[in-house]
């Protein structure tokens, strides 16, 4: 005689055994249709199905030159700190390099009218 | 016929502008892009909506797909991460029109579809809605490992998290589940 004690599923093969019968098998009617279609419309609507690419090509460059722009804004930001570091109120002036403007200094005649006092 | 022609041969055909070579692609990894996109965000437009776009972002990559994952590694991935996405939306939307005591909870009611057979159709749609109920990251787990069929590790790959967090995500998840389907 079988003893048949241990082939009784456990309650977890029987849950797992529901969650692989539940498993949503398709979209509704016509998904294979949609998809096409709606490949079809973005190339017309960009015309010619370059526009998907050129899309595409853009986004891929984006993602390659994002880094190197961080790169070279930091490296210009160093270097902007580092020529104004000792003239500079602060780390941003410096940084940024930016000329100390004061009131006094805004109104004096060069300033104004240039060097030559006539204003080229 | 479709069953036939190898992914690799369908890929080249579809990259070279061959829509037909793309469809069958769509109808041979419809279930899997299914399981994964309404297991996740439940039934109805939204779910098909996700559906194309996994589609769609996988014709746009096809010139970058160089077979190191399989198709359908690389289309569950998509479909995941949107699905993820999705959610996020969803649940944007409706913090701003929820007014205290309306319910977010609420779960697309389930259009049937040919497979449907009766004498099972409420059970799946029982545990289908218990999976639903399960907080994202759990759901997530338990959708690419019992409804995908995925491994542990396949799973851990998929999500960018350690298998042992995908065994603790899914034991905690198949716990809640008895609880709520008993």
């Amino acid at each position: 005689m079988t003893d048949h004690r241990h082939e009784r599923p456990t309650p977890d093969d029987v849950l797992a055994d529901a969650l692989r019968d539940a498993a949503p098998d398709r979209f509704t009617v016509g998904f294979t249709g949609r998809v096409t279609e709606r490949l079809a419309r973005e190339r017309t609507t960009v015309g010619n199905g370059a526009t998907l690419d050129f899309t595409a090509a853009l986004e891929r460059h984006f993602v390659r030159i994002v880094p190197l722009l961080a790169a070279a804004s930091l490296i210009l930001a160093i270097y902007s700190w580092w020529g104004g570091r000792s003239t500079a109120d602060s780390l941003l002036d410096a940084t940024l390099h930016l000329p100390q403007v004061s009131i006094a200094t805004a109104y004096t005649p060069e300033a104004l009218f240039g060097e030559d006092g006539g204003g080229n | 016929m479709n069953d036939i022609i190898p992914d690799d041969e369908l890929i080249a055909r579809a990259r070279a502008g061959d829509d037909r070579a793309f469809a069958l692609l769509v109808e041979r990894y419809e279930s899997v892009v299914a399981a994964t996109v309404i297991g996740m965000v439940g039934p109805g437009e939204d779910a098909d909506d996700v559906g194309q776009e996994t589609f769609i972002r996988f014709h746009r990559a096809l010139h970058d797909f160089r077979g190191e994952s399989s198709v359908k590694t690389y289309l569950v991935h998509i479909a995941m991460n949107l699905s993820l996405n999705a959610l996020k939306r969803r649940r944007r939307s409706l913090l701003r029109f929820v007014h205290g005591e309306e319910s977010v909870t609420e779960i697309p009611e389930h259009r049937p579809g040919p497979d449907d057979r009766l004498e099972s159709r409420e059970t799946r749609e029982r545990v289908r809605r218990a999976v639903m109920q399960l907080p994202e990251h759990h759901r997530a787990v338990v959708v690419l490992r019992m409804f995908n069929g995925y491994s542990t590790r396949e799973v851990a790959g998929i999500l960018g998290v350690a298998e042992g967090t995908v065994m603790s995500r899914l034991s905690r998840a198949m716990k809640e589940l008895q609880r709520t389907l008993s």
